[in-house]
């Protein structure tokens, strides 16, 4: 009964959001003063309050302590409505309850692991259409891997949701963000729940559509050329079609396993495809992975995700630990056994693009001035982590390794961002505009001391600190690519390792500390900004002190590897102990202590405009430098690819358009026009006419009928 | 040849030539009334016919009503100084092809028929024991419980009351 | 030599075939419809012919033909009457009764 009723999780998210868009965002709506028109005297002509909001307009500026000078783009509100409240109240509520349940599950199979068996079960079905033989069915069922990410999902959300109080304060569409909220979170689980290749695919695409909806939140934040940063509505659009260039694979890939098996079922086409030529079972397989490529932005399909960094940074912290990268992590996870009956090339393309991706994305991260950006290279970085587990593992630790570091991830990854949403936010109480450079922070440990705190804790779980989550899942995977004969991967991921503690450090230090802070620059020092910055209230910072905890407790759990297990060997577990033994191990330590030793000592100790000096006097430094900085063109070459090769051949199939098949079809017409008017010649309008083609054409039947009764019928 | 067949062919003789002259004459007042020759012969062959109501029907409607109708129309629409009142158009000769072709390839069908009929021997005995083709006909028309036309008979009333009002609305002048 | 169906059924097709050139070649409408009026009396003819030389006619008493005969001289003679009545209206409208000058209806 306990699993039985666990659907009811999936579908808390759905009923919050359907309470908020068809009932308390209404009256949010309703209780606004209406004004006739959006203001346009204020400036930003194009400007309007909430999207679709055309009959409850409010001014924008100059309210809840903002100056006019106030670049935020983001209309707000002078004070939340009863109803926007409540919009918060009903997803905070709903989602609390998921997640209690979800945590419940989670006990209740770790303590009594025989309760749920191995294989999952079948929670909720409905026979959607049958065709032929075939049944498509909306199915979803449960089991521990499920159960696992589904505790993420649900308290990740139940946390962003929380803090989004104080981030989103006073916003004009603040029942809006809770209503997209609860449908991300209800995309993701649909993902998590889903029992065939169809439904994932569903909530893959739900997953897209959430996203691209939270990152455009803003949907009147012009773009930042001078920042490099795009507006939210093209970040959006960016995010959903690298999402779809990914997807065609994923639904190439399906069709194979489907055209083979004859099957959506996971469980059917498991069955299946050991049946099924092992190249061509690797190619399908890799064709799924394009999908989580897209979804989870490993390389080339990863520019989206820096540029999602417009959207408000709770949905970042969402998309980044729990809901939207995670799919694809969660997605290989869940279709793992087919890539193991693969050949074994499938998991080699796996583990080479993650580990590529990995280092690619940490070289980035060094030099990035935007204090989100660097996060968000972190977070492409990290998933190519749990690619290289996932496709490293082997048969011995099955999935175990890649989940273990994305659950991990969630909470640390988590707690970056939601500390960077309180910076910004203090920060942008203090410059009354939106701030994300790092240029312009410093020295902030002093003034925001919770969020600094917690951020470096988080900064050590990431950098894998001995004793932290993120050393117990990153160091694991570490070691097994060395354990598992791929060198250069292992090579890679060791070097990111160090890249890792140094940008995050970095990241770190330029924001919260400085030159002339206490501990050698660590903690505290000049502030390079203007205005009072203030702590951020307890609304947010309250979900960073919870989140410290998993972000610290998360690797203890030792049975994580057996509980996720979907194989149908038990694999072997974490060892702590053997874990710190091994040799690779200190060495991957003493690799990030490296890394955050010399961040620290630079930025610690010396001037960040001094840096910048030295680096743009040295010619190889500041080409190198200018390469990361502009994320090796990878960005400018899909613009001049998109500039030139698509639209190019858009033009060629435009002028095939227009002059061959516009030009038959015109061909056809004035044919026909030419004919029509000269056949209409005939057309007297006088009766007598139409009588001699009328009995005209009765003489010739008549005539005809004689002569083939005489001759041929006879 | 009877009686009967003698006067058939006098009547038909005569009519398709009254009816040659509708299409032939140049007056088409001389015409209308080459019209009257035509509807009187075809009541003369009714009568052959043992169609004795139809025969009279036809006097009354055709020679009484519609010629004078057509004469009162030849009336109203009379065009001054038009010597050839009923003149032909330039179509005749394909129509004469066509007509010949189609009555030819009518009267072949008649005779290549499975259901020849020139062995069909008139019934005249057998209708003369009946009751009178015009109580016949009555009954046909009229009886409300036998097999009989009454639905179509009532239609064609409803007919007749249409064709009466749009005569009106369309004639009148306004 | 007796009166046969096929006496009737000739004359039905030389009549008809005698009021459709008419109905084709004639330009004055009045003349149209008298040909209009021999085709019908042909086609009259012709089923007052099959009612006489009906076999069956001897175990159903039916009428048939003559039936049809009278419906059809109903709609005529309404026919006649509308038909008429149009001519009578163009006639006044356009000072004609030239059928091949009535060509409004074409394009």
């Amino acid at each position: 009964m306990l699993y039985q009723l666990s659907w009811t999780i999936l579908f808390a998210p759905l009923l919050a959001f359907a309470v908020i868009i068809f009932g308390t965002r209404v009256w949010d709506l309703r209780s606004r003063p209406k004004v006739a028109l959006p203001a346009a005297e204020h400036g930003h002509g194009e400007h309007h309050t909430d999207d679709h909001d055309t009959h409850a307009v409010t001014d924008e500026h100059g309210h809840g302590g903002h100056s006019e000078q106030d670049e935020d783009d983001d209309p707000h509100v002078p004070q939340l409505s009863a109803g926007a409240k409540a919009s918060a109240y009903a997803a905070l509520v709903i989602m609390a309850l998921a997640c209690i349940y979800s945590w419940v599950l989670l006990f209740s199979t770790v303590l009594h692991p025989a309760d749920l068996a191995a294989a999952g079960k079948e929670v909720f079905a409905y026979n959607w259409l049958s065709v032929g033989g075939l049944n498509y069915i909306v199915g979803f069922h449960l089991d521990r891997l499920g159960i696992a990410m589904m505790v993420v999902v649900t308290t990740i959300t139940f946390l962003v949701q929380f803090y989004s109080q104080g981030y989103m304060e006073n916003s004009a569409g603040y029942a809006r963000f809770y209503a997209y909220l609860s449908l991300f979170a209800f995309s993701m689980l649909v993902i998590v729940f889903a029992e065939n290749f169809l439904v994932i695919f569903c909530g893959w695409e739900l997953v897209g559509l959430s996203s691209y909806l939270l990152i455009g939140f803003w949907i009147n934040k012009r773009a930042k050329p001078e920042e490099q940063r795009p507006s939210p509505a093209s970040a959006n659009l960016q995010a959903f079609i690298m999402n779809r260039i990914g997807d065609v694979g994923f639904i190439l890939g399906i069709m194979i396993l489907f055209v083979n098996t004859g099957s959506f079922d996971f469980i059917a086409v498991q069955h299946g495809v050991v049946h099924m030529d092992k190249t061509l079972l690797g190619i399908a397989m890799i064709l799924v992975f394009c999908g989580a490529m897209g979804k989870s932005a490993q390389f080339p399909l990863h520019t989206w995700l820096p540029s999602a960094m417009e959207g408000p940074t709770p949905v970042s912290a969402l998309i980044h630990a729990a809901t939207m990268v995670a799919a694809g992590v969660y997605m290989i996870a869940r279709t793992s056994p087919l890539f193991a009956t693969a050949a074994p090339f499938a998991w080699e393309v796996v583990a080479s693009i993650g580990a590529f991706t990995a280092f690619f994305a940490a070289t980035i991260a060094l030099v990035q001035s935007d204090f989100k950006r660097v996060l968000a290279f972190s977070t492409i970085s990290q998933l190519g982590y749990m690619f290289v587990g996932l496709g490293v593992a082997g048969p011995e630790y099955g999935v175990g390794p890649g989940m273990f570091h994305l659950f991990t991830h969630a909470f640390f990854k988590a707690l970056l961002f939601l500390g960077a949403g309180s910076v910004l936010h203090g920060l942008h109480h203090a410059m009354h505009k939106e701030v994300q450079d790092v240029r312009l922070m410093g020295g902030l440990a002093s003034k925001m001391p919770i969020t600094a705190a917690t951020w470096l804790i988080a900064v050590l779980a990431i950098s894998g600190f001995p004793g932290f989550s993120g050393f117990y899942s990153k160091e694991e995977i570490i070691g097994l690519a060395l354990e598992q004969g791929h060198p250069v991967i292992y090579a890679l991921t060791l070097a990111t390792a160090g890249l890792t503690a140094f940008y995050m450090l970095r990241a770190f230090i330029l924001a919260f500390g400085g030159k002339g802070g206490k501990f050698m620059g660590l903690w505290g020092g000049p502030y390079r900004g203007y205005g009072e910055v203030k702590e951020s209230p307890l609304y947010m910072t309250i979900p960073l002190m919870l989140l410290v905890i998993p972000s610290v407790l998360a690797g203890y759990w030792t049975g994580f590897y057996q509980y996720v297990n979907v194989s149908a060997e038990n694999v072997a577990n974490l060892s702590i102990p053997a874990l710190f033994q091994a040799t690779d191990t200190w060495i991957g330590v003493i690799v990030s202590l490296v890394g955050l030793g010399f961040a620290w000592f630079l930025y610690g100790r010396v001037d960040l405009v001094k840096i910048n000096q030295v680096v743009q006097s040295n010619a190889a430094l500041r080409t190198i430098h200018r390469i990361l900085f502009n994320r090796y063109y990878v960005d400018d070459l899909y613009n001049w690819i998109v500039k030139y090769v698509v639209l190019g051949l858009a033009a060629l199939a435009q002028a095939f358009d227009r002059y061959i098949v516009d030009g038959i079809v015109n061909g056809v017409a004035s044919g026909v026009t030419g004919t029509g008017s000269g056949i209409r010649r005939l057309e007297t309008g006088r009766v007598q006419s139409y009588m001699i083609g009328f009995f005209g054409g009765v003489a010739v039947l008549a005539v005809v009928f004689v002569v083939l009764i005489t001759t041929v019928w006879k | 040849m009877d009686l009967a067949t003698l006067l058939f062919w006098i009547f038909a003789v005569i009519m398709v030539g009254a009816a040659l002259l509708v299409v032939g004459l140049r007056d088409i007042v001389h015409s209308a009334l080459a019209l009257v020759v035509v509807f009187a012969m075809a009541a003369g062959v009714y009568v052959l016919l043992d169609a004795e109501f139809i025969a009279i029907v036809q006097i009354l409607i055709y020679v009484g009503a519609v010629t004078i109708l057509v004469l009162f129309a030849l009336m109203l629409t009379r065009i001054e100084g038009q010597r050839h009142t009923n003149p032909t158009n330039k179509l005749w000769p394909v129509a004469a092809v066509i007509c010949v072709a189609i009555g030819a390839v009518i009267v072949y069908a008649f005779s290549e028929s499975k259901h020849a009929v020139s062995t069909t021997i008139a019934a005249s005995d057998v209708v003369k024991q009946l009751p009178n083709n015009v109580v016949r006909i009555g009954q046909l028309l009229y009886s409300p419980t036998n097999y009989s036309y009454v639905l179509p008979f009532e239609i064609a009333s409803l007919v007749l009351l249409v064709a009466i009002v749009g005569a009106i609305v369309i004639g009148r002048e306004d | 030599m007796h009166l046969t169906l096929e006496h009737v059924l000739v004359l039905g097709a030389v009549l008809f075939c005698i009021g459709l050139y008419g109905a084709i070649t004639k330009r004055n409408a009045i003349a149209v419809l008298m040909s209009i009026e021999i085709m019908l009396n042909a086609v009259n003819i012709t089923m007052v012919g099959f009612s006489y030389f009906d076999t069956v006619k001897l175990y159903s008493q039916h009428l048939t033909g003559q039936i049809f005969a009278i419906f059809i001289i109903t709609v005529a003679a309404a026919e006649a009457a509308v038909a008429l009545a149009m001519v009578i209206a163009i006639y006044r409208k356009r000072a004609t009764v030239d059928v091949g000058e009535i060509d409004m209806m074409k394009w």
